[in-house]
């Protein structure tokens, strides 16, 4: 199924003009337009660890930096660790830690078993014994956490510099307000592009050029550089490697901050958390989808997949193609919703039509933005989306089809009639159309490849499909009496094979 | 909710500096990236030539990577800063910001310079950046907190050279090339190579005998094994220290950026060198850069026209192939995030998509002295 479905032998054309199967699609009900991936607007809907399934509110998994307290990832192979639990006997502890049913009395010779827990890998074999992290007695939390060791360098310098973009802007206020001539210190440091020295170091707010009559807000050492580097060991020169020892590039970067050399300094790694996506029309701001909160489950609160809308093209055979002959191929049609649908095959815009279909929504769009930006009243978030713009469809036509002469009909899908056989005899079926059943139409078309194709040249023919929706959801009630028929286009690639002579 | 949030609780910027082979990603305000990952945008050159329309979507689609599998943060209305090299072309630097703005609505973006912001690691003025990078090394000297854009000096002398090196030298030695990808050249590079001494070196230029260090079986998946002799191992890293006439090695580069600042710099400059970028990682290379340096400064051509004694290194508060981006974090936590001129808000971008632009690739290449 997965196969059958992922091979791109048809795809549509969403609205964006990017190409894709239509299982990959979405619908928006609200625009009554396909949507993709590419020009959905993405969004981070819940925090989740995939290894405890534990659901952690985005505000937590900020300050936990998006990484499971509990879980950790294996620095060797990046697999997920397990916790192995280990019995030993230790002797029984004088008053305080006990705690259990013991013997006051006789406690000094007794031995009890106690659990104690060390992380293995069940990929790689590596343990946290390897690196010399002792067993601890909980499963969970109490893993010593890894310091870094530039940490307070850093907080220094953040700091420092914090105060020193703040202490120049009011230098920068005070100095705009007396309106002196600044003189630079540096003049014969000018480059070609006009800028004197100091003049990019200006603009990026680091100047401090100004007479400093304000003391520097903090002070710090700044590094000090030294001559003294770190000769090669003597020993490289004739010790043998032992690539065990080593890490590999990739467990290196794995732990960025430390980016250990030695296998010694491994540190299980905390898992990052995973997160569920919500994806939204970027045109009306409705979701086309939204999981479920819960991370074990896999279902969705909204979910406009293409393919519950939209009638699905499936491609059934095709006679072999012979250059500047007629080749006729089957497809199947299914109505996928619950209402009866008429289609009509139609031919796909030509390039020009496509252009100004794309200069139409340009302009919907610059009209859209224009008055946002116009009134100052609109708060920033209510702006509307910057929208990606449409491109042409990237797919060259080497195969026209020959167009049905009438629309037909393929009817709603009733799960229940799945297993009535009766044929419906009633319909007056045009030619094209072979064979009929329950939601499903199968129509016989015509191909004929265009000049100038050589063998093994890809055949690709497309159609333009227009289908009559049926918009069951909304429910407003003055719409309902209007009949919510609307008839829909989308655009149908198909490549049904090659040029065979 | 989601109001209360965007308005009144910050979010913090979003940093990433990306490499031609890894990315790095993080939030402002922190001591490390939180990963490293490598470039899903492969060489940008050949997708250029390809459409715009690629670069842009191969943008997008690892962006939404790095947003929504790592960072795991919704880039709307949010800020985000690039450090990047000022040699980058301003093709790309558009389609980021395109991709940024269009695709995924972010308020602003701030564009900061590879070799200014890695000095704000070290709290001091005046520095050698050096970066060396996978494809190319390059130093821009930063005089008084300003970018001597002018005096900046670039050779395709990185990691890429070393691993071709690897490469052509394992081939000849009959290993087959199917097996050596680029990732088992990279891990054979890591692993077991390194910087030698110069003497060493030139021992090996001039072919004298003289004892390798020991020879190494790399095992690959399957039952290969690869074989990598111990002269491989110390000679890889010469490709970035030719012996030419032309000067063209890392050493001579370094000393031309500072050549090509005002006289009274040079010194100052000399005593504060910082090596950025992951092939400063490699075992041996200050101390071999050290040794090279104070031997050219000795050179008939340097001598009388540097007049330096001595060359000092910095040692950054990371891992040189972060030190950039931890610039840019300590940057970017700051105002200047929205009060630098070079911040690009999502207003003024849509009323005219520019983005400001550092220096003219080519009139800096022309210049040679202030
Ligand atoms: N911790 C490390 N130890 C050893 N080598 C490393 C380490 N980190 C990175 N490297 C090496 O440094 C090289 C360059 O890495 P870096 O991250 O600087 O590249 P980049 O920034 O993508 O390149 P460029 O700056 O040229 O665009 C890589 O090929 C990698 O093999
Ligand atoms: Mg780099
Ligand atoms: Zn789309
Ligand atoms: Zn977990
Ligand atoms: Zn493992
Ligand atoms: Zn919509």
């Amino acid at each position: 199924m997965d196969f059958f479905l992922s091979k791109k032998i048809v795809e549509y054309a969403c609205l964006c003009g990017v190409l894709s199967p239509l299982t990959k699609l979405y619908f928006c009900r609200h625009c009554l337009n396909l949507r993709c991936a590419f020009c959905c607007h993405h969004e981070v809907d819940s925090h989740f660890c995939s290894n405890c399934l534990e659901n952690i509110p985005s505000s937590e998994a900020k300050l936990r930096k998006n990484k499971c307290n509990t879980c950790f990832d294996c620095p060797s192979c990046q697999a997920t660790l397990s916790a192995r639990a280990t019995s030993i006997q230790v002797p029984m502890s004088t008053k305080g830690e006990g705690g259990d049913e013991t013997d006051e009395g006789s406690a000094s010779n007794k031995m009890v078993t106690k659990k104690m827990y060390y992380l293995a890998c069940l990929a790689c074999r590596w343990t946290s014994r390897d690196v010399g992290i002792s067993d601890q007695t909980s499963q969970t939390c109490s893993w010593p956490e890894q310091e870094y060791f530039h940490s307070t360098r850093f907080q220094l310098l953040s700091e420092h510099f914090q105060a020193v973009v703040l202490c120049d802007k009011e230098e920068k206020q005070d100095y705009l307000r007396r309106k002196t001539v600044k003189t630079s210190k540096f003049p014969s440091m000018t480059d070609r592009t006009g800028l004197t020295v100091a003049s990019i170091r200006r603009q990026i707010g680091f100047d401090k050029s100004a007479p400093k009559a304000k003391p520097k807000p903090t002070n710090i050492t700044p590094s000090i550089a030294t001559s003294e580097v770190e000769d090669l060991p003597d020993e490289i020169f004739t010790k043998p490697v032992n690539l065990k020892n080593i890490t590999t590039i990739k467990q290196r970067l794995a732990q960025p901050a430390n980016q250990p050399e030695t296998v010694k300094h491994l540190y299980p790694q905390h898992k990052n958390l995973s997160i569920k996506r919500s994806l939204r029309c970027r045109h009306c701001e409705h979701n086309v989808i939204k999981p479920e909160y819960n991370p074990s489950s896999i279902k969705y609160r909204i979910q406009l997949f293409a393919s519950n809308h939209v009638p699905e093209v499936r491609f059934v055979k095709a006679d072999p193609f012979k250059i500047g002959e007629s080749a006729s191929i089957i497809l199947k049609i299914i109505n996928p919703t619950i209402n009866d649908m008429t289609i009509t095959i139609m031919d796909l815009p030509t390039e020009d039509e496509e252009k100004m279909a794309i200069e139409e929504m340009r302009k919907t769009f610059d009209k859209s933005v224009s008055i946002a930006t116009k009134s100052s009243l609109t708060p920033s978030i209510m702006r509307p989306s910057l929208i990606e713009d449409p491109r042409m469809v990237d797919c060259k036509i080497t195969g026209k089809i020959e167009l049905p002469d009438s629309s037909f009909v393929v009817n709603q899908r009733d799960d229940s009639a799945e297993f009535d056989d009766d044929i419906q005899g009633d319909r007056q079926d045009p030619r094209f159309i072979i064979w009929r059943k329950a939601n499903k139409v199968e129509i016989k078309l015509n191909v004929i490849p265009c000049d100038g194709l050589k063998k093994d040249d890809d055949i690709i023919t497309g159609f333009t499909m227009q289908f009559t929706y049926s918009n069951v959801h909304t429910s407003t009630p003055e719409k309902e009496s209007q009949g919510l028929r609307h008839a829909l286009n989308v655009r149908v690639y198909i490549n049904p094979g090659k040029i065979s002579e | 909710m989601p109001i209360f949030e965007t308005v009144f609780q910050e979010k913090p910027a979003i940093v990433l500096e990306i490499g031609s082979v890894y990315t790095k990603i993080g939030f402002c305000g922190e001591a490390h990236p939180r990963f490293i990952i490598s470039t899903e945008i492969r060489s940008i050159s050949d997708i250029l030539k390809k459409s715009y329309i690629s670069l842009y979507d191969q943008t997008a689609a690892f962006f939404t990577k790095i947003f929504f599998k790592y960072l795991l943060a919704s880039p709307k209305d949010r800020k985000v800063s690039i450090v990047e090299s000022v040699l980058t072309p301003t093709v790309i630097r558009e389609c980021i910001a395109k991709v940024l703005f269009y695709h995924f609505e972010v308020s602003s973006v701030l564009f900061l310079p590879t070799h200014l912001v890695a000095t704000a690691t070290l709290a001091v003025e005046n520095a050698v950046v050096v970066d060396l990078g996978f494809k190319e090394t390059i130093v821009i000297p930063v005089y008084s907190g300003v970018q001597v854009l002018s005096a900046w000096q670039a050779q395709p002398l990185g990691s890429e050279a070393v691993h071709d090196k690897i490469k052509a030298e394992l081939i000849l030695n009959g290993v087959k090339e199917e097996i050596l990808t680029d990732a088992v050249i990279e891990d054979i590079k890591v692993r077991t190579c390194f910087v030698t001494k110069q003497s060493r070196a030139l021992s090996f230029k001039s072919k004298e005998e003289i004892q390798p260090c020991p020879d190494l079986e790399y095992p690959v998946d399957g039952n290969d094994v690869i074989k990598v002799p111990g002269q491989l191992r110390e000679v890889a890293f010469e490709v970035l220290f030719p012996k030419d006439n032309d000067r063209l090695g890392l050493p001579y580069i370094i000393l031309d950026a500072i050549l090509n600042c005002p006289v009274d710099t040079r010194k100052v400059l000399a005593e504060n060198i910082l090596l950025i970028g992951g092939t400063a990682s490699a075992l041996g290379m200050t101390a071999r850069l050290k040794a090279e340096l104070t031997k050219l400064i000795e050179s008939d051509y340097y001598k009388n026209r540097l007049f330096i004694q001595e060359v000092k290194f910095h040692s950054a508060p990371s891992k040189p192939n972060f030190t950039a981006w931890l610039g840019g974090s300590i940057y970017s936590s700051t105002e200047l995030i929205t009060s630098s001129s070079f911040t690009v808000t999502r207003e003024n971008y849509l009323k005219n998509s520019k983005i400001p632009d550092w220096v003219n690739y080519e009139s800096a290449f022309v210049r040679t002295q202030g």
